[in-house]
Formats: structure tokens, C-alpha cells, sequence
């Protein structure tokens, strides 16, 4: 009965579900990017504390030496980094050079150490996929992100030449040949993004100028404790003019983000909107077909059917408009996500998961039903009170 | 099977006049017994219908179906007898639009309390609607349509039925045949049927027919 009260009223019907599946989408998507990114984002910094790098921009450091993106803002000598690896608070200190890719994915040289005894989050270290192992210091050997991986079909074994630059250059080949002995178990961060070599490999690249040989892009950097963060960044960021210390990482991230917040709140306050006017259409539709089926109603009311079956038809069609709408939202969401994970992707290189149904989500779908519920009570209470006799056309 | 005694019901007209629809000292029916109720149009016989079935609910007076008074059920019970006991057959039909023949049957069977649906099957074969048992209403014609209307009154095997105006949107020849078919389905279920016409002709097809006027004491012409 309510489905084809649906179906007789399938226009509005389908403007309701489809305005509820905006709201909802809109909203997880606002909702659930934000989340993603943020912890896609947090996680990323990759168990650092700090990055040390050319004189410049904190954002940028952490942008090219955390998220591989972005050009370095120069380099460091090698010396920096036995520096700050023997500066007392110090625990680790791991030095980057970049400076080519292979079909447009950036290689990193570091030690191997990083990958070895790093840990990226808290009692995680880096993992290798069956079979693999991590680069030999000396040799042209490449340790392969598990994106790239899966993009390239790169497995252990293979071989491939390094090109010149951040981005892919065809006729920037560089001579050496390196060969993969590992790939990277998925992290859901940047290093899943790049190809790790050995930090002598970039720095001896066949091609690149002799000074090079001497100089780093970054330091990663994690501490010991608060004290050697703020007795370094004194000592960087004001006291000296060689070198930029981002730290900490988490607050130079969180400004970037806090920048973008009032964006987020203007999309969260369309998405209230549409679903305040969805639960008004849905209201709309459910009176509009509530004025023209209480001759149904009627009927059925003669034909022995109780208030509360009339009551619950009228329920159920709200709840199948906003079931189709909850449904539609986690579509629009699906896809939204999808397309903006793509973007994060490709601009920031943190991967968010493309499609993930958590309690949240599943409290926005139950949010959607109730509002659909409360928007079908006003109709459902005049189905209640359809007037048998009134309703019945003709009267001798 | 029904006997009703004293009943009164008024209406409250737009200029707040009291407005005295019905007032029935008595009138009965046996089982099984079939009645014709001659009345004007607008004279108050679809409401004395609606106070039989249990849709309205009277000033005064007692309607006993079965022995059992009907104006003191509450609306829950009233609506069992509704799908239970009486069958209604409007002048207009009345049959939902969204559905088909078999689903107008099987959808008041659902009200009641023995749902087959090779019983509806049976009883549209009856009416000679076999062959449109998946026909919308809209798709049949109006004698058709009213046959679906009588098919659907009987469906639940009730003891009474009350046909209000059963003919009026028919031409001669479709009343004929429905007030036949009607008789003819009442008589194999040994149904009680009361119908209220203000027509001559088909009153004139019921060995016991009544002058709505003459049990009705009120002066209301409409």
C-alpha cells in the first residue's frame, strides 16, 4: 500500500529521496572527508616531530619532505644532518634526497634504517610484502610504496631506470638501472606513494652535478622529548639563517587546516539546509498524496481496515522516501568521496580510504529515517483521523 | 440477524442548525433475507447505511447484529465487523485505483480473517471477470468495475451486505444484471442484503421492500 502510494506519487516521491540523499551525501561527504583527511593527515607525518630543511617555509618543508610533494626549497649539507643526528634530545634523524621519479612517481633516497627501525605510527614499524627486502646501502636497489606498486605492476625482481626531475620527462633518462627487492606493505600515507632508494643512489645519480653528491634535501626528525624541539627550533628558526626547523609538524598542520575550516562550515550549513527542506518536501509530498488518498483511506477504513494500518502506510512511504534517500546519500557520499579522495590523492598524496561505513555514518543514515519518521507524522496523524463518511463520495 | 431500535442521528448544519438525519423506531432483518429501501436522493439513507456498518456512531439507539449491539464497540471492534461481517457496495465503487482486480479482493481479505486468494479467484471468475483479474479499474468498464465493487463486498463471506445505490452510475441493462448478480451471490452465501435505492425499479426486484419515508421519522429532504 505505501509503495504504491509511492508510485502514484513517484515524481515527488523521487525529489524528496533525491533532496534527502543530497543533504545526506553533502553532509557525510563534509563530514567524513574532513575526518579522513585530518587523520590521513596525521598520520602522515610518519612518527616525525620535526623536519629540518633549506631556509623557507615550514609548510613547504613538511609538504615536500613528509607528503613528497611540492619542489625542496633547497638543499643541506650532509654535515647538517650528522648535526642534528648528534644534537643531544635527538632520538632519529633520517635524511631525504629528491630530485627524480620514475613514471611521474617520486624516489626517495634515504637509509635503509628508516624503513627498518622507524616506527611510522606508535609500535608499527614499516613492513615489507612477502619476499622482499630492504635496499642495501651501496647498491642501486629500490624499495617500492605499495600504490605505486599496484599503479606501475612493479614487483621484486624488476628493474627500471630512474628519470631526471619531480615529474616525468621522457627524455630525461638517467643510465642507472635499479632493481626492486621490496615492496612496501600499504600504509595508507605518502610512503606508499613514492619509490625508496638508497640516499647514495640520488646523490651519485649518474647525470646529477658533483655537489650534489654532498647534499640532502631533508631531515626527518623525532625527539626525544618537547625540550630538544623548542631548544632546536630556537636555535633554527631564530637564532640561525641556514636552515628552517617545522616543528611541530602536527601544529603547522593543524594552522593549514584550521584555514580551510570555514569552508567546511559553509558546506555543513548547506547540507542542514537541504535536509531541513528535504524533511519539508517530504512533509509536502506525504500531505499532497495524503489529500488525495483520503478517498483511499476512506475506503479501506470501510472495508475493515483499523486507524493504525491506515497510520502505518502513510509511516512506511515516509520511510521508504527517506530509506531511498539515506541509501542515495551514501551514493552521492560514495562517489563524492571518491572524486575527492582522487584530488587529495593527487594533489597532497595522502590516500583516504575510498569508501569506509562507520558508526558515524550509520548514525546519519538513522538521523536521515528519523527526520524521515517525524517528517511523516503530521500526514500520519491525519490518515488517523480520515473521516469515513465524509471521504466517501456520494450520500443519499 | 439485525434489528435496530430508536436510532437517532443529526447533524449540525453550517448555520448551527440541529439537523435530525435519522430516527428509526424499528427495523429488522432476518438471515439470509433480502430488502429493498426506497428513498429520495439527499433523503439520509447512505448515513442510516453508515451508522449500520459501524462508520458513524448514532445519538440514540441500539443496532443489534447478531446479537451482538454494534454502538457500544469501540473502533477497533467496529472496524473487525466492518471486515468481517458487513459488506459494502457503493454507488461509485469505490475500488482503489492503484490496483488491480484480484488486488482490490485480496487487499480486503487482508481485513478480515480467512485470506484465500483462490477464493477472490473464484469470485471474480463468478462476476465474469476471469480473464481481467490483473486489470487496474481504470481498464474496465463501469458495469465491469461494479462487478469487481459487488466481488469485493462478498469476499469475506460476511453475513450482511449493504449496497448503497448500487446501480446509480449504471445504464438499465447494467443494473439489471448487477441487482441479479448481487442476489444471485448474496443467495449462494446465504448472505442478508439490504439495498437503499432511490430507484423504483431496482427496489422493485426484493419481495421486502421498504419506504425509507415511512421508518424514518424526520422531515429531512436532503
Amino acid at each position: 500500500m505505501s509503495s504504491r502510494g509511492i508510485k502514484q506519487f513517484i515524481f515527488s516521491s523521487l525529489i524528496a529521496s533525491l533532496s534527502i540523499a543530497m543533504a545526506g551525501g553533502l553532509f557525510l561527504s563534509t563530514w567524513k572527508i574532513k575526518e579522513g583527511a585530518q587523520k590521513s593527515f596525521k598520520l602522515s607525518s610518519s612518527g616525525f616531530d620535526a623536519v629540518l630543511g633549506a631556509r623557507g617555509s615550514k609548510l613547504q618543508l613538511i609538504l615536500n619532505a613528509i607528503f613528497h610533494l611540492e619542489a625542496s626549497p633547497g638543499n643541506l649539507d650532509w654535515e647538517q644532518y650528522e648535526l642534528i643526528k648528534n644534537t643531544r634530545g635527538v632520538k632519529e634523524a633520517y635524511p631525504l634526497a629528491v630530485g627524480d621519479n620514475y613514471m611521474g612517481f617520486r624516489i626517495v633516497g634515504t637509509i635503509p634504517s628508516l624503513l627498518t627501525e622507524h616506527e611510522w605510527q606508535e609500535d608499527t614499524q614499516y613492513e615489507l610484502n612477502r619476499g622482499g627486502r630492504v635496499f642495501s646501502e651501496s647498491n642501486k636497489e629500490a624499495v617500492v610504496g605499495s600504490f605505486v606498486s599496484s599503479r606501475l605492476g612493479l614487483k621484486v625482481g624488476d628493474t627500471f631506470h630512474p628519470y631526471h626531475g619531480l615529474t616525468f620527462n621522457e627524455s630525461s633518462k638517467h643510465d642507472d638501472i635499479y632493481v626492486v627487492v621490496g615492496i612496501l606493505s600499504a600504509t595508507g600515507t605518502p610512503a606508499d606513494k613514492v619509490i625508496w632508494v638508497p640516499i647514495k643512489g640520488i646523490q651519485h645519480m649518474e647525470g646529477h652535478a658533483t655537489e650534489y653528491a654532498n647534499s640532502i634535501s631533508a631531515v626527518l626528525v623525532k625527539f626525544k622529548g618537547i625540550a630538544a624541539g623548542m631548544e632546536l627550533s630556537m636555535k633554527y628558526n631564530r637564532q640561525g639563517n641556514q636552515a628552517t626547523l617545522a616543528w611541530p609538524i602536527a601544529s603547522t598542520l593543524a594552522d593549514f587546516f584550521k584555514r580551510l575550516a570555514w569552508f567546511e562550515e559553509i558546506l555543513k550549513a548547506i547540507a542542514y539546509l537541504i535536509a531541513l527542506m528535504s524533511s519539508l518536501i517530504i512533509l509536502a509530498t506525504l500531505r499532497n498524496s495524503m489529500n488525495e488518498r483520503k478517498r483511499d483511506f476512506a475506503i479501506l477504513r470501510c472495508l475493515g481496515a483499523g486507524r493504525t494500518f491506515v497510520t502505518q502506510v502513510v509511516l512506511v512511504q515516509s520511510l521508504i522516501i527517506s530509506f531511498m534517500g539515506a541509501m542515495g546519500s551514501f551514493l552521492i557520499y560514495f562517489f563524492v568521496n571518491t572524486i575527492a579522495s582522487y584530488f587529495i590523492r593527487k594533489e597532497t598524496g595522502v590516500m583516504l580510504e575510498p569508501f569506509t561505513l562507520d558508526l558515524n555514518a550509520w548514525y546519519v543514515f538513522l538521523t536521515i529515517i528519523f527526520l524521515g519518521l517525524v517528517s511523516g507524522i503530521p500526514p500520519a496523524i491525519s490518515a488517523y483521523r480520515v473521516d469515513i463518511s465524509k471521504n466517501l463520495q456520494h450520500t443519499t | 440477524m439485525l434489528k435496530v431500535s430508536h436510532l437517532k442521528k443529526s447533524f449540525v448544519s453550517p448555520e448551527r442548525e440541529n439537523i435530525k438525519v435519522v430516527d428509526i423506531d424499528n427495523f429488522s432483518l432476518k438471515n439470509s433475507e433480502f430488502c429493498g429501501m426506497r428513498g429520495e436522493s439527499g433523503s439520509g439513507k447512505t448515513t442510516f447505511l453508515h451508522l449500520l456498518a459501524g462508520i458513524l456512531s448514532p445519538d440514540d439507539g441500539v443496532i443489534e447484529l447478531e446479537g451482538q449491539n454494534t454502538v457500544d464497540l469501540n473502533s477497533s471492534e467496529k472496524d473487525s465487523l466492518r471486515a468481517g461481517t458487513i459488506g459494502y457496495v457503493f454507488q461509485s465503487f469505490n475500488l482503489l485505483q492503484g490496483f488491480s482486480c484480484i488486488e482490490n479482493l485480496k487487499l480486503a481479505m487482508s481485513f478480515g480473517s480467512n485470506y484465500s486468494e483462490s477464493y477472490a479467484e473464484d469470485l471474480l471468475k463468478k462476476v465474469g471477470l476471469a480473464h481481467r483479474l490483473s486489470y487496474k479499474p481504470s481498464q474496465l468498464s463501469i458495469g465491469q468495475q461494479q462487478r469487481v465493487a459487488l466481488a469485493r463486498a462478498l469476499v469475506n463471506k460476511p453475513k450482511l451486505v449493504l449496497a448503497d445505490e448500487p446501480t446509480g452510475n449504471l445504464d438499465s441493462k447494467n443494473a439489471k444484471n448487477a441487482i441479479n448478480l448481487l442476489c444471485e451471490l448474496c443467495r449462494e452465501t446465504e448472505t442478508a442484503l439490504l439495498v437503499v435505492s432511490h430507484d423504483e425499479r431496482v427496489v422493485s426486484n426484493f419481495d421486502r421492500q421498504v419506504d425509507w419515508n415511512e421508518i424514518n421519522n424526520t422531515d429531512s429532504e436532503g
